[in-house]
Formats: structure tokens, C-alpha cells, sequence
């Protein structure tokens, strides 16, 4: 099926070529059988890459730059170039964002029923599913489902997992002290390898017949995580939790990613100490404790002081999957409105962003191909009609892979609300003051000269 | 039209001798009818069909029919077309499947001759009928039947191989397990073949050694007499016999047998693409119309590659609205082969297949789709398009009389012919 | 002597964030302040916009409100140059003032017209201080929607520390009434289906009628009776295009009450005009959009539609803690998102409740003999990063940020 494809785009691409060659150059194919013109026909569509770019747009790389005016290259749906001026190949397929913004595409660091399927995503992805369509409205590109990253890829299910294992869950909590002891018996067993196995591996160099420690027993996934290959995902809210975490990482030396760090604020510099992300919802409400006497309870500050401390903060909404049931502004569809709340908090703007693109990237691992705009990421991309922060602002284009995946114009949901300039919520002001004012402002006039 | 006069009148000669037959026995009788849908070649007006034997020998427009031939007239307005066939059915049938691979399963092993349902269908003007194996995964082979007032025939066994197939890893791997196992089997069975080849080259060589013996060495020679005799008696080869599962895959490649795969929405379509990979085998699409489905996602894909896609006449709703789709159309205008079955898989179902058909060409399908859809695709489904679903020269004479076009409201099935035969209704003469 | 030359210090350096130094932590009366900042929305029938503007507030009231101006002599100047002041916000269909979901709905009678909220309510709960701390300043306090009528709700402000005399505007602030699948009994008696929910309202409201005929006291009847006298208003739950129509029918052209209509959810906003037309005031919320019932395959805008619609005073709620009562403000963001007009959603949240209700003489906007219940924020109100700097309650200083820290 796919190859039969390729050939057709092949046949079409063949025949542009051929029409635009000059009348004497020599001719494409000659007498040939069919099968190898199919062949050469898969040749020439290896040779011509498929070119993409956004043109005339504020563009935002997510690293704090923005190029006014600017246009974005890709080749193959990988970002060719950034810049002003670009020279773009005949066939490139150009978006033209005059008067928009482009941001990098939003990474949801979780999500719930975007992919559709079941937990093996390859092989049950529903890439026509509508709530992916609504992420994609909502300006994300690239989310977590079932422990697995994946691309908002519509209507294709190749190259969509872009890492089938994204972390592993340890459970660490006081209400469960065995399990807690468990825990930390299986990390104190793993460093104990860790350390046989280094030892052995400078020994065997002079002597070849020595055995290599043995693994039996030890636990994989506290392994794993000491040898950072996966990053360990905690689940915490309570202060003497989220310090016995940050303890246990310092201690075994690995990155904790921290879910909920609802009381992290009080405890910020610990867990900025022991590397922590935390993942976290700035509406979370927890009520503090009548008795307590020091601070606890959840606070809107929470990701302001996180980030402020050094921890490394991912933003999640109170839902994670796509919610139609009329109550709205708390589900995956409104990301960016959560971290606003971060923002309200007092996290900077661009941290904000950050924390809804290039740090749940890396939670993910996959900030090497998203969370920002450069060259040679992948060509991940939206196109808004304004600050994509703003709640009034809506994404006009998604664009994955180089492809175009969704166009406001063209879905039923938004397609009747025109893209609106950056509203000011009352533009004009009315200044009618009476007479009585009016005098009273000479007075003042009067008073200040 | 494809008509030459010389047919008729050359079968004349055979004709006559029955003198004015009855209805019944197999003789020549023609039929004159103010409308046929031949289904084949379109709407002929003044048809005359002429029936030899349970065949179709002779069709077109304003034959001249010599005398001694019966003829039957069909009153004014009446409309004969090919029985109506449904090649998924399940009717007349119980029992819950499995969700296992099971492909050398056969429907056929669950029939219950002698339900009424077979009849009622039959008045209905169902003429064919497919039955497939109940359960997912890969259930089994469907079987064609004949319909007959004597209860149902096979027509052919086994007419497809049914597959179920859903979004999720298990279900893709049974597929291309199948595949991998006809693999495994061939090579198998070449080293197999390679290995008698071997013993072949050996028993020849040590055979000439023999030979070579037998000039040094005269003595024993009735014993070698015998020996030699055993030698040239020539050795054949008999290959593995592969387990009948694996022949069942063995035969889709071959392209002895057909498989029809059912999938519920546009990714399952992604997804049967992807199990089937490179594999080579005829295929066709089963999708249930259901209310809100998103199949216009690949009507595309489905249609370049012209699959036949057995669906209900139903309308559905674009998801989330109330906009209606006539999915069946998009699939035709994209290239697609439609076969219509019943919304619901009962007798009643069956009773009003036409008028749900007639819906769908009301809201826009081309008239001859939705014609084919009833008849010739559906036999072709079966493998039985050589013979049955259309009228056409040398295709069985199961024919059914409609007191009206098909697709208007009201008209109904008031007679039916099976291979030439009356075997329900009447045509007043 | 020495306050004013600390203002006169003050006015020096304007450009400063307000400094939370000159404040008293409690008041023992209510000050005398100017407030200042970037920019002032009355929320007045003109619509007075003020850029930059000040608010003056004295005993409790709003003396004075128009362009900046320096701080007058006895007066505490509040200066916030980036900031915006609002008029506190008005929230109709709120269940939070028992501190906690639960205590709202006596399930044994469908009809309960003798019940009141005011034992239930915790004044300064943890929920109203975080209410406060984001500008919402009026609430009417409501049972819940478990039975036709379930009693009489209270007004009053999310004032926390001096009790519940203190904090009431209104006891009983209004009737609440609920139609449509919520109330719907299965318990065995009247009241299965609609038919019979709308008998059990009839043969009440007839009774109720009936002893302001006779002027027959009655214990049970003498709330409803002065919502039939219109003295007292009526806030009805109700929702889809069938529920809306039968309760704008049964509350307004049957029986002449103020009332208002609360959520009108789902797709209710099909019927919009008919309601703007007939003529009752729409409460909204907590559902503000809509795509299963309406079927047209878009999100739609139910709050933008109610708005278009014309229909007088169409405010939001957020049936808290359906939605928790601090993000009301969120109600008129999404809103104004998802098509409708920003302003009118600001709107909908202040003045039009007020007057729906007919507080407007004491909330809702910023005008001079009106409740001195002012917010300042960091910028637009509706905007989630813009936080709230300042809430004053009856002229009294309620949250300040600097002082209380940051409570949302």
C-alpha cells in the first residue's frame, strides 16, 4: 500500500519535471519496461524532498527569540532553516502566517484519549480520533499516552511513537512505609550492582576468567534509573514526602520527576537540590492543615517557587484528556490557560511556555526533536492569531512533521469564530467627566503647577 | 445490444420440439418485459430474455421470437432483474463464535437446512446467499448457497475467508501470523524437498556404484536383480502436508481464495494496510454504517485501490452533527464496489433491503451501483460472478418480477425464477 | 499630621508598586481611601472606562470615582499605576458557603418552600477567603437542585472574620427553584416526570396565591408569598431548550415573579431569543459551551449565544464548587474565547447579576453611594495571569496581596 503510494507521488512529481525541462534536454526515461520505470520512478522520489515552510510570521522559537516577520524552512519535515530572506525550492508547500505567530508545538507531559487505542499505541492508535484533533486545536503536537510519546499525526499511524517507554512509576509514600522500605532496599541493591559491576569491569581487564556480578535479584527498574535510562515518576503532594524523595535521589544520585509537588513550594530548595521536575497543576487546590503551624496547603505560587529554586517545571491541567462536557477551561484543551495560572503566581512567561513545550520534551525524551524551533528539530509548529497565552487566542494552523494536520477553517468546532484581533477587554475609554469632576481636575491642575 | 436474432432463432430448432411447455421442466420459454435491469448492460426497454435449460441464452431489446416458443409477458410495468444475492449473512444461523484464529473453519458445518428462514428469504427475491462464520479474530470460511423451495444448496465452499480485524496488536498479529506460518511451511518444506533431492543424488550414486559392483561382482545375482528392480522403480517426491490452517493462507496467495475483512472505522483501515503489509491477496472490506462513523476519512484509499465493500443502505451523520453522509456514494464515486445487505440480518431485514437501497439512491447513488450492489458485486464477492448477478448470456436464470422499478416505494418481489424455474409468486397472464 | 505627610512621601513615588507599609493590619472603622491605577472600569449604564482613574472610599462607600486624580487630603492613596479596578463581582448560583460540598439539599419533600440557607452558612470559610482573594465580593447563597423548591437562599459577601450580620446583604436573598432532571423523584411520590415536577410548583404556588388572597398567614407559604408580591426573587435551575422554555413560561408568563433562569445548559441557547423575547434574565453557567446536545458539530458558544441574544441583565455563575469559586472570572474568559463579546462577559459577572437580582443600588459597579466593593488586578480581568493585587468589601480592606500573601 505505502509503496503504491510513493509511486503515485512519484508519477506526479515525475511529470512536473518533465514538463519544466527544456525541450532538448535529453528525456527522462526511454524505452523501458514497466518495472524498471517503477523503479526509477522510487529513485527520483528519494531524490526530491518534500519542502514546507511558514512564511511571514512573528516566530517564536521558544527559546525566548522571536523573528518578526520571519519564515521557517523544513525539508522532509525536519527545520531546514530560520530566518529572513529564504530561498525557497519551487515545490515547497508555503504557508503564508502573515499578521500570525508561530510557536513551537505544545508538549502535553500527559494526556488521556488523544491517540484513541489501548496501551500499545503503534498498533492501536485511531489517528482520525476527534479529541486529537481538538489537542491539535489547542496547539499540541506532541503528548504522552499510556507511558509512551508520541506525535498528534493525523491520519497516519507510522513514526507517530516517538518513545514507546517514557518513564517508570515508583511508588514512595508515607502512607505505605513497607513499600517505601522496599524501595529503598531495591535501589540500595542496584548501587550495590552498580558498583560490583565497575569494579568488575576494571578487574577483567587483567583477568579475563572473572565472572560478572550477578544481576539476579536486582531490581530492573531501580537499575534503570540509577543508570539513567529511564527517568523514575513519583507521585507526591505532602512536604514529608516530596523531602523523603528529594533524600532518596540525592542519595542514589538520579533525577526524581515529581507528579502533583502540591505542597513543593514549601519545600522548593530541597528539590531544586536533588534536580527534581516536577510536574505539577497551579489551580491544584489542597487545603492546608487547621493545626499546622508552618506553611503547607497548596498555594498558586507553587510553580513560581519550584522553578525559582531550580526544580525544572512541567505544567499539567486539572484533566488530561479532551472534555466536551460544556464546563471548559480545565481540561487538556485549554494548556496553555493553566499555565497562565503558574503565570499568575508569578512564573515568568517564558517559563510558562517552557513548561508546556521543552521541559515535558525532555520529561518525555524527546527534546531533541521537540519542545522548540531550531534547526534541525523536527518541524513541529503552530500558527496562532495572537499571544498564544492570551485566552482569547486560538491556532489557526498545526503543522507535525513538516505536514499541515490542522486548519481552523477546515473543522466544524472553531471554524465560526473568525480569528479576532488581540482584544482588549474594554478598548475605548470613555472619560465623560462631569462638571463637578471637571472642576475638582482644575483644582488639582491648579495645585500641581 | 450483445444480441444477434440468429440466437433465438437458432436455438429454435431444440426449442420446438417441446411444443408449447408448461412453465415448468426446463424448456426454452421467453420472457417479454416493458423493463429489465440487466445489471451487466444497463436498463433495456421491451426486454426479451430467452431461458434454456436454467440459462440465460438470449437477451435484448424487441427480439422477434418465433412461434412455438412460450412466452411469457409480464403485465405492463413489471421489471425483471437478477435475484437479489447477499453475501453476509448470518441469517437462519445461531451460536456465538470465538475470538481466536480459526481459518479453517467453515460455516457450511452450521447450516441449518431446514429453517423456514431460507424460504421467506427466497419470496423476498434472494436467490444467493453468503454465510459467514460467526466470532472475531479470524472466525472461518463462508459458504454460498443456492436458495431453493427445497431448502438451501451449497453453491460454493468455501466462497471467502472471513477476518475480523480491530486496533490492537493481537488482532494485526493473526493476520501476519498466518502469512509467516505459509513461510515457515515453505521452507520447511524446501529443505525438506532439498533433503530428498539429496537422498536422490545419493541413492543415484550409490546406485552406479552398485552397478559398477555388479560388473566386478556376479555373484548373488537374484539378490541384486531384486535390489535393482527396487531402484528403478522411480522414487516421487510427496511434499509436507501443511496444517489445514495453513492452507487456508496458502490459498489466499494463490488467489484460489479471497478473504473479506471486517473493520469498524477509518483507523482499523490504517491499521489492515499496515498487517497486511506487502503481502499480495484479494481482499474486501466489510464496515458496519454505524450512526456517527468516520469511514469518509479513507473512502479514498479504499476506492483507489477499488475494493468491494459490503455495507448496509444506510445513511449515516457526519460525527457531531446531524448533517447526513451518504457514505455509500463517497465509496462509489471513489472507486469503491459496493455490496448491500440488510441494516438488520433478519427476514424482515431482507423484506426491506430494496427500499433501503432505494433511500440511498434517492440521496444521491448512482442508480447501476446501487443495482450492482444487490446483485453482480455481491456474486462476485462470493466467486459465483461468473455465473449468477446479472442478465447475461450463459449466467443461471435466477430471476425475480417486480410489479415496478425497484427503487420506487411499493413495488414488491411478486415472482421468482431459480435457474429458469417459477419457484414462488405468479405472473398474471 | 504625620499620616499626610507620609501620603505626600507616597505620591512621590507613584511609579512604585503599592507599598503595604501604610496599612493598617485591622482596621478598627472603616478608612477613608483613594485608589488609583492604570485603569478604572465602572461598569456604570455609560460604560465609564477611566485611564488612568481613581476610586474614592469613604464609610464604606464609593464617594467619588472618575479620572486620576491625587489623593485628597485624610484619605489612604492606594496607587497601582499598571493595574485595573473592577467592582467586585456578583455570583447568583453559588453552593460554597457551607465550606464544603454537601449540606445543600433536604431530599424528603419535593417542595420545601419554608426552608433557608442561613444556618448553613460559614462566613469567611476558607472557600469565601479564597472567593475574596479573587474578586469575587457578592454571592447568593443557594440549596441545591435535589428538589423543586428548595428553599430560600442568602446574599451576602465574602467577608471573612466578623461573623454572618456582618457579612449578609439579603436574608432571604431570593427563592430558589429547580425544574428539569435534577429534582426528579425517585422516591415513590409525586414528582417522577416533569408533568408531575410541574403540578408540585403549580399546587404551591396556587396555595401561596391563594393566602395572599385570603391574607392568611401561613409559616410555611410567607417567603413564597412575597415572591409572588415580587418582593423577593426567584432563581430557577432549568436547562435544555425544552426546560428553559417551560420555566420562562411557568415563572414569567404564568406567574408574574422576578425571576431569573439559572444554567439554560446544553442546548438551550437554541431558544435564546424566544427567552430574550419573553423576557427573563439568564443566569448561565456552570456549562458555558455545548457540542452533544446542539449537534451542529461545532463547540458552541451557549454563554456568547445568550449574550447575542439581547435578553435583559444575562449574567454567569459558576454553581460552585461545580467550578471552584474563585475562577469565576474563568466563566467570562472562556466566554469571551469561545466568540462572545470580553466586556459583556465582565458584565455578566458584576452589574448585570446586580440588577438582575435588583442589588444594583448597592453592587455591581462602580458608582458613587453604591458598596465600596472594589478589586484592583494586575491587568484584565478576565486574563488567568493577571492576579488579584486588592479587594475592598463594604470599604474595607478584605485581601491585600502584599499583606496576606498570595491566596490565588
Amino acid at each position: 500500500m505505502r509503496s503504491k503510494w510513493i509511486r503515485q507521488t512519484a508519477l506526479g512529481l515525475g511529470l512536473v519535471s518533465l514538463f519544466s525541462l527544456p525541450v532538448t534536454a535529453q528525456p527522462l526515461y526511454t524505452s523501458v519496461d514497466d518495472d524498471d520505470e517503477e523503479e526509477e520512478e522510487a529513485d527520483s522520489e528519494e531524490d526530491s524532498p518534500e519542502w514546507f515552510a511558514v512564511v511571514g510570521a512573528d516566530i517564536h522559537d521558544g527559546r525566548g527569540g522571536v523573528l518578526r516577520g520571519a519564515s521557517l524552512l523544513a525539508k522532509d519535515g525536519k527545520i531546514e532553516e530560520i530566518g529572513y530572506d529564504l530561498v525557497l525550492p519551487e515545490e515547497t508547500e508555503v504557508l503564508d502566517a502573515s499578521g500570525y505567530r508561530v510557536y513551537p508545538g505544545l508538549v502535553a507531559v500527559k494526556s488521556s484519549g488523544l491517540f484513541g487505542g489501548s496501551t500499545d499505541l503503534e498498533d492501536s492508535v485511531d489517528p482520525f480520533n476527534q479529541d486529537m484533533v481538538l489537542a491539535l486545536a489547542a496547539g499540541i503536537t506532541t503528548a504522552e499516552q499510556s507511558n509512551q510519546a508520541a506525535k498528534l499525526k493525523r491520519g497516519e499511524i507510522e513514526g507517530l511513537v516517538m518513545n514507546p517507554k517514557t518513564s517508570s512509576s515508583i511508588s514512595f509514600r508515607s502512607s505505605d512505609p513497607k513499600g517505601k522500605r522496599t524501595q529503598r532496599e531495591r535501589f540500595a541493591a542496584a548501587a550495590a550492582y552498580l558498583r560490583a559491576y565497575r569494579q568488575w569491569e576494571e578487574d577483567v581487564k587483567k583477568d579475563k576468567e572473572l565472572k560478572e556480578p550477578s544481576k539476579s535479584g536486582i531490581d530492573s527498574t531501580a537499575l534503570a534509573v540509577l543508570r539513567a535510562e529511564v527517568l523514575p515518576w513519583f507521585s507526591a503532594d505532602e512536604r514529608h514526602d516530596l523531602l523523603e524523595i528529594a533524600r532518596l535521589a540525592q542519595e542514589y544520585g538520579f533525577r526524581p520527576v515529581i507528579e502533583g509537588c502540591g505542597e513543593g513550594w514549601t519545600v522548593a530548595d530541597e528539590l531544586g537540590r536533588a534536580g527534581a521536575y516536577a510536574v505539577v497543576t497551579p489551580r491544584y487546590r489542597r487545603a492546608r492543615s487547621e493545626n499546622l503551624v508552618r506553611a503547607g496547603g497548596s498555594s498558586i505560587e507553587n510553580a513560581a517557587k519550584l522553578h525559582a529554586a531550580g526544580v525544572q517545571v512541567a505544567i499539567q491541567p486539572a484533566s488530561t484528556g479532551v472534555s466536551l462536557g460544556g464546563i471548559v477551561g480545565r481540561d487538556i484543551m485549554h494548556l496553555t490557560i493553566e499555565a497562565g495560572f503558574a503565570i499568575r503566581g508569578g512564573l515568568s512567561e517564558q517559563a510558562a511556555f517552557e513548561a508546556i513545550t521543552i521541559v515535558p520534551a525532555r520529561l518525555l525524551g524527546v527534546a531533541h526533536r521537540v519542545g522548540t524551533l531550531e534547526v534541525g528539530k523536527d518541524c513541529d509548529l503552530v500558527v496562532t492569531d495572537g499571544d498564544i497565552m492570551h485566552y482569547q487566542t486560538f491556532v489557526q494552523w498545526a503543522v507535525v512533521d513538516g505536514k499541515e494536520v490542522y486548519d481552523k477553517a477546515d473543522e466544524l468546532f472553531f471554524a465560526h469564530i473568525r480569528p479576532r484581533p488581540e482584544s482588549s477587554i474594554a478598548p475605548e475609554s470613555k472619560v465623560d467627566p462631569g462638571e463637578e469632576v471637571v472642576e475638582e481636575i482644575e483644582e488639582v491642575k491648579e495645585s500641581a503647577d | 445490444m450483445h444480441f444477434s436474432p440468429w440466437t433465438i432463432l437458432g436455438s429454435l430448432a431444440l426449442a420446438l420440439p417441446a411444443g408449447a411447455a408448461p412453465l415448468t421442466g426446463g424448456g426454452p420459454v421467453v420472457l417479454r418485459a416493458s423493463s429489465a435491469e440487466t445489471v451487466a448492460n444497463g436498463t433495456l426497454e421491451h426486454a426479451v430474455i430467452l431461458v434454456e435449460d436454467g440459462v440465460i441464452t438470449a437477451v435484448g431489446e424487441d427480439l422477434p421470437v418465433e412461434r412455438g416458443i412460450p412466452i411469457i409477458d409480464l403485465p405492463p410495468g413489471w421489471v425483471v432483474m437478477p435475484g437479489l444475492i447477499n453475501p453476509y449473512s448470518r441469517v437462519a444461523m445461531d451460536g456465538k463464535g470465538k475470538s481466536d484464529s480459526r481459518p479453517q473453519a467453515q460455516a457450511s458445518v452450521e447450516l441449518y437446512a431446514s429453517h423456514d428462514d431460507y424460504q421467506d428469504l427466497l419470496e423476498a427475491g434472494f436467490t444467493t446467499l453468503g454465510q459467514y462464520p460467526a466470532g472475531t479474530g479470524i472466525p472461518g470460511q463462508a459458504v454460498a448457497l443456492n436458495l431453493g423451495p427445497d431448502g438451501p444448496s451449497v453453491a460454493l465452499d468455501p466462497a471467502y475467508l472471513k477476518i475480523v480485524l480491530n486496533a490492537s496488536s493481537s488482532s494485526k498479529r493473526m493476520l501476519r501470523d498466518g502469512f509467516e506460518e505459509v513461510d515457515e511451511y515453505l521452507e520447511k518444506e524446501a529443505k525438506n524437498r532439498e533433503k530428498w533431492d539429496k537422498e536422490q543424488e545419493k541413492k543415484k550414486k550409490s546406485k552406479k556404484k552398485d552397478d559398477d559392483d555388479e560388473k566386478d561382482d556376479k555373484k548373488d545375482d537374484d539378490e541384486k536383480e531384486e535390489d535393482k528392480k527396487k531402484d528403478s522403480e522411480p522414487d516421487v517426491y510427496v511434499p509436507l502436508v501443511p496444517d489445514p490452517e495453513v492452507q487456508v493462507f496458502m490459498h489466499l496467495r494463490d488467489g484460489t481464495l479471497s478473504a473479506l475483512v471486517s473493520i469498524d472505522n477509518a483507523a482499523e483501515y490504517l491499521h489492515l494496510v499496515d498487517a497486511i503489509g506487502e503481502e499480495e491477496f484479494a481482499w474486501g472490506l466489510r464496515v458496519p454504517l454505524t450512526r456517527d462513523i468516520n469511514l469518509y476519512e479513507v473512502t479514498d484509499k479504499i476506492g483507489e485501490r477499488g475494493l468491494r465493500v459490503v455495507v448496509e443502505p444506510s445513511l449515516t451523520l457526519h460525527p457531531g452533527t446531524m448533517r447526513q453522509r451518504n457514505l455509500s456514494s463517497e465509496l462509489a464515486r471513489a472507486g469503491a464496489k459496493l455490496c448491500f445487505i440488510p441494516r438488520f440480518d433478519s427476514v424482515s431485514g431482507h423484506e426491506d433491503l430494496l427500499l433501503h437501497a432505494a433511500e440511498i439512491v434517492a440521496a444521491g447513488l448512482e442508480r447501476g451501483a446501487a443495482l450492482r450492489a444487490l446483485t453482480l458485486e455481491p456474486a462476485e464477492l462470493l466467486g459465483l460472478g461468473e455465473g449468477r448477478g446479472s442478465i447475461e448470456e450463459g449466467k443461471r436464470a435466477d430471476l425475480i418480477f417486480l410489479d415496478g422499478d425497484p427503487f420506487e416505494v411499493g413495488t414488491k418481489v411478486r415472482a421468482v425464477m431459480l435457474d429458469g424455474e417459477f419457484v414462488t409468486g405468479e405472473v398474471p397472464q | 499630621m504625620l499620616r499626610s505627610l507620609f501620603l505626600g512621601l507616597l505620591s512621590l513615588v507613584l511609579v512604585a508598586p503599592a507599598p503595604a507599609f501604610v496599612r493598617p493590619a485591622d482596621e478598627a472603622a472603616p478608612m477613608r481611601y483613594a485608589l488609583h491605577a492604570a485603569k478604572v472600569l465602572t461598569m456604570d449604564d455609560e460604560d465609564h472606562v477611566y485611564t488612568p482613574g481613581t476610586v474614592l472610599v469613604e464609610d464604606g462607600r464609593i464617594t467619588w470615582v472618575g479620572p486620576g486624580r491625587e489623593t485628597p487630603e485624610g484619605f489612604t492613596g492606594l496607587d497601582y499605576p499598571t493595574s485595573w479596578i473592577t467592582p467586585g463581582m456578583v455570583d447568583l448560583h453559588t453552593h460554597v458557603h457551607t465550606g464544603s460540598w454537601g449540606d445543600i439539599n433536604d431530599m424528603v419533600r419535593a417542595i420545601n418552600p419554608e426552608l433557608r440557607t442561613s444556618p448553613t452558612i460559614r462566613a469567611g470559610n476558607p472557600n469565601l477567603k479564597r472567593a475574596c482573594a479573587a474578586g469575587v465580593t457578592t454571592l447568593f447563597g443557594i440549596p441545591g437542585s435535589g428538589t423543586n423548591i428548595s428553599g430560600f437562599g442568602v446574599l451576602y459577601k465574602s467577608k471573612g472574620g466578623r461573623g454572618y450580620e456582618s457579612a449578609v446583604l439579603a436574608d432571604p436573598g431570593g427563592m430558589k427553584v429547580a425544574q428539569d432532571s435534577n429534582p426528579q423523584r425517585r422516591a415513590g411520590d409525586m414528582g417522577a416526570s416533569r408533568a408531575g415536577m410541574g403540578w408540585n410548583l403549580e399546587d404551591i404556588n396556587q396555595r401561596a396565591l391563594a393566602a395572599i388572597e385570603q391574607d392568611r398567614f401561613d409559616p410555611a407559604l410567607e417567603n413564597l408569598k412575597r415572591v409572588h408580591k415580587r418582593e423577593l426573587p426567584v432563581l430557577i435551575h432549568t436547562a435544555g431548550s425544552e426546560g428553559v422554555v417551560n420555566t420562562a413560561r411557568m415563572w414569567r408568563v404564568t406567574y408574574d415573579t422576578r425571576s431569573v433562569l439559572s444554567h439554560g445548559s446544553f442546548d438551550g441557547w437554541k431558544v435564546a431569543s424566544a427567552l430574550a423575547e419573553i423576557g427573563i434574565p439568564i443566569n448561565h453557567g456552570p456549562r458555558t459551551t455545548d457540542w452533544f446536545s446542539s449537534r451542529n458539530g461545532r463547540i458552541n458558544n451557549s454563554a456568547g449565544e445568550y449574550q447575542r441574544a439581547g435578553g435583559p441583565n444575562f449574567s454567569l455563575n459558576t454553581d460552585s464548587g461545580v467550578i471552584p469559586q474563585e475562577e469565576f472570572f474563568l466563566q467570562g474568559a472562556m466566554g469571551a474565547r469561545y466568540d462572545g463579546d470580553a466586556y459583556g462577559m465582565l458584565r455578566a459577572m458584576t452589574i448585570h447579576p446586580a440588577k438582575a437580582f435588583g442589588i444594583d443600588d448597592r453592587v455591581g459597579s462602580l458608582e458613587v453611594g453604591k458598596d465600596a466593593d472594589v478589586v484592583v488586578r494586575a491587568g484584565d480581568p478576565l486574563d488567568p495571569r493577571a492576579a488579584v493585587e486588592l479587594v475592598l468589601i463594604d470599604g474595607r480592606l478584605e485581601y491585600d496581596r502584599l499583606r496576606d500573601g498570595q491566596r490565588f
